[in-house]
């Protein structure tokens, strides 16, 4: 009787780690295989609200899920860029779906903000899904104050930034920061100041780690920008002339030193005064056409 | 009342005893367990995700148990002759359809309780769990969603009473009430579609499709009107005037329903 | 107390439509403290005619009262008590249930259900089933609950189609001695069996049909004059039925 058990109970043993190793080999095997590329098909809003009868707000989250699911399989691939062209696309109307179909639905819209701006470059479409949570969470000032964020970052169109903002800080709760931000990018008053307050505020609102460290950056090199425009402003009063360089600030004591540009460029003036770094670029990201 | 309340307690009875409800119970308790495990997949919004879960699982599993213990109810009735137990007594034809029916309607309203109670349950725990994530959140919109959706299911339950009335076997009745349902539920969804402009849907819609859509929506249950889970999720205002009429229009059709079924009802033999 | 006046029905068979005569001009009377036998081969129209009487399926021609009421009213079965042919109840019921509801809707107070149906239970010796659902039991106590059920009320009329089918000898005698008690408490029973020594032991009258036709109705003692035992008579009956399609 004992032996019999301890044979199935071997049997069984053996069956049960098979079965591990069944799974995990498939599991591999599966990523293998060939995927279909190019079917970024999702089906049209319209037609998934009338399928997904009264579990609406189900098949919204079960979209959502999708797509961050499909995102977070993505970060271990080695090939760049990252997402194929179709797959943003992919991701875009997965997003949009879910957005359609619970359009209160806050996640959707931070997590499309958040790949399609600073990976995919994809500024006019994070702007548009922000855009429809806008329109619906008409509580919620967060979404047109990351619209109003994308305009002046991204696509540096500051009127337009400067409209999304005034927008948010008209709604409930909304840091009072907002309007003056706001007011100082429509008359386009003391820039870097305004940029670094910006920032700050946005760094506020940022969860992930990764955004967080680029934002700290981008006012890094903003405050070297900003104390390098102050000194001149300085000499400038002092000697009634613009100095030639920043050595010239440094000889006459105005700073200590020239500070370093975090993105590992060098600060330096331009013909006509103003403060400029050779890493230019690098502050502002890469813009699809 | 002294004829009805006798005819809804055994229907009451021989419903709750049926083993299929443990089966939806279980079913249900293990989608609760599930709404925990997805809800903290989201990073902000637990709360809607939760509350989503929660009124579209009490959902499911009372239309299941419209669908395959209400009916059954009414179907095996007819079918293994229960029915000569009711009728031999002194009881009318409509009596007895309505008896029975507000059998149904304790059958629904008792379950749906206990799969509310079990839903508040699996919401609360999340709730004090990841209180930070349920800002907006509002449990009279909850139960007002969760309330029309025992009024849907009632609906439902209304017209598979007509259907059986003049069907011959449960399964027909239970076909047309899985069509009638999916329909009702799509019905205003493909009614806007359609009477949107043509260049907004990219296609055109001959005007034939159109009445034919337009006299269905009047002809069928429009359900999707019961489900505010949307609303409920968001903790969105819902409106005391929708509620009014959308309650009138709910009753109104199960009496649509019910008297048309007792006057098929009376013309039925059961040889 | 039960009337049967020029009661004919015909069913439609299958898609075709086809008309089928299961009664033809079915005149019959039954008077209180009587009873009827009504005696037939399978699908000759017993059940149809009860059928009718309880208001089941509708006559397409003539008329049906019991105690003076048309089958019709709902109020005629207040002081009718009817079993099925193979009853089938609610599965997950329990006799006491059942026989609540049958008491109930008789309008009965709950002492009375109570008392009566200790009463029942015992007399169709279901004591140890009677917490138990319905579907645990065998054909013969379902038979049994079924007749407790058609006597809750204490009804003036019982009507019972196929009372002894699917019955072992116990339940048989069981089934006869209540039929026996009824007789001697001067109701009414009018009950169906293709079993002619059922006929032949409990009724007063019996009334042979075939093909949907009355073909003799009589007092038991007529029918039996002349030293004839009721199978002749049955047999001859059939015969001539036969003889009367086949010429």
């Amino acid at each position: 009787m004992i032996r019999r058990t301890i044979a199935i109970a071997a049997f069984l043993l053996i069956l049960a780690s098979l079965h591990v190793i069944a799974l995990g080999r498939s599991t591999e095997a599966r990523k293998q295989l060939p995927r279909g590329e190019g079917s970024a098909i999702v089906l049209p809003s319209a037609l998934l609200k009338i399928a997904a009868l009264e579990f609406k707000g189900l098949v919204s989250d079960v979209l959502f899920l999708d797509s961050i699911a499909f995102y977070g399989g993505t970060l271990n691939r080695e090939e760049r860029p990252r997402l194929k062209e179709w797959e943003w696309q992919w991701l875009d109307k997965t997003l949009s779906a879910s957005a359609d179909l619970d359009p209160y639905f806050l996640d959707p819209y931070l997590f499309g903000n958040a790949v399609f701006t600073w990976e995919a470059g994809m500024i006019r479409e994070a702007n548009d899904l922000l855009a429809k949570g806008s329109r619906h969470r008409t509580w919620d000032w967060m979404l047109p104050f990351f619209t109003g964020f994308n305009y002046f970052f991204f696509l540096q169109e500051n009127e337009k930034a400067a409209e999304f903002l005034m927008e948010a800080s008209r709604r409930p709760d909304a840091d009072p920061m907002l309007a003056s931000i706001a007011s100082k990018l429509a008359f386009k008053e003391k820039k870097t100041e305004t940029s670094i307050q910006f920032l700050e505020e946005m760094l506020q609102r940022t969860d992930d780690d990764l955004s967080k460290q680029r934002f700290r950056k981008r006012i890094e090199a903003l405050r070297g920008i900003l104390l390098l425009e102050q000194a001149v402003a300085h000499y400038q009063k002092r000697y009634h002339v613009k100095p030639h360089s920043f050595e010239a600030l440094v000889a006459k004591g105005i700073i200590q030193k020239v500070p370093e540009d975090p993105y590992g460029g060098t600060f330096y003036l331009d013909p006509s005064g103003s403060v400029k770094s050779t890493t230019e670029r690098e502050l502002m990201p890469h813009r699809k056409k | 009342m002294t004829t009805f309340w006798p005819i809804a307690l055994i229907t009451f009875k021989e419903g709750i005893r049926n083993r299929a409800i443990y089966g939806i119970t279980l079913v249900a308790l293990m989608l609760f367990g599930a709404t925990a495990l997805v809800a903290t997949m989201v990073p902000r919004e637990v709360g809607k995700v939760a509350v989503d879960m929660a009124l579209s699982t009490i959902s499911f599993a009372g239309l299941l148990i419209v669908l395959f213990v209400g009916i059954n109810l009414m179907a095996k009735d007819l079918d293994k002759r229960t029915i000569y137990t009711v009728l031999s007594r002194p009881i009318s034809r409509s009596q007895y359809i309505i008896g029975k029916f507000l059998g149904m309607i304790l059958l629904i309203t008792v379950t749906m309780s206990i799969l509310s109670l079990l839903a508040i349950t699996a919401i609360v725990m999340l709730k004090n769990i990841h209180a930070g994530y349920f800002t907006r959140f509002s449990w009279q919109t909850i139960i007002l969603a969760d309330g029309l959706t025992v009024l849907m299911l009632i609906v439902l339950s209304a017209i598979s009473f007509l259907f059986a009335s003049f069907t011959s076997s449960s399964f027909i009745t239970l076909v047309l009430t899985i069509i009638t349902y999916i329909i009702g539920q799509s019905l205003s969804g493909v009614k806007s579609l359609l009477e949107a402009p043509s260049y907004e849907i990219g296609f055109s819609v001959s005007p034939v499709t159109v009445k034919v859509v337009t006299a269905a929506y009047y002809l069928f249950p429009n359900l999707s009107l019961f489900d505010i889970k949307l609303q409920a999720a968001h903790a969105l205002a819902v409106s005391p005037s929708f509620i009014l009429w959308t309650v009138l229009y709910g009753l109104v059709y199960i009496v649509i329903s019910i008297t048309l079924a007792a006057i098929i009802f009376r013309k039925k033999e059961f040889p | 107390m039960i009337t049967i006046n020029g009661i004919s029905k015909e069913f439609k068979e299958g898609i075709t439509g086809k008309c089928v005569k299961a009664l033809e001009n079915l005149e019959l009377e039954i008077k209180q403290g009587e009873v009827f036998g009504f005696l037939g081969p399978n699908g000759a129209g017993k059940s149809t005619a009860i059928k009718i009487l309880m208001n089941l399926i509708f006559p397409n021609s003539g008329k049906a009262e019991i105690g003076g009421k048309d089958v019709r009213d709902p109020e005629a079965r207040r002081i009718v008590g009817y079993l099925p042919e193979n009853p089938y109840f609610y599965d997950y019921l329990t006799t006491d249930e059942l026989l609540w509801f049958g008491g109930r809707t008789a309008g009965m107070d709950s002492n009375s259900i109570r008392e009566r149906s200790d009463l029942l239970v015992q007399q169709v010796n279901l004591q140890n089933a009677r917490k138990r659902p319905l579907r645990t039991y065998s054909k013969g106590m379902v038979q049994r609950a079924g007749l407790a059920m058609a006597l809750i009320h204490d009804p003036d009329v019982v009507i019972l189609d196929e009372p002894m089918s699917g019955l072992d000898p116990i339940g048989r005698k069981m089934v006869g001695d209540l039929l026996i008690e009824l007789k001697g408490q001067g109701k009414t029973v009018f009950f169906s069996s293709h079993i002619l020594n059922d006929i032949e032991r409990f009724s007063d009258r019996a009334g042979i049909i075939i093909g949907g036709k009355l073909k003799r109705v009589d007092t038991l003692q007529n029918l039996l004059s002349g030293g004839k035992n009721l199978e002749d008579v049955f047999m001859s009956e059939v015969a001539l039925a036969e003889g009367g399609t086949a010429g």
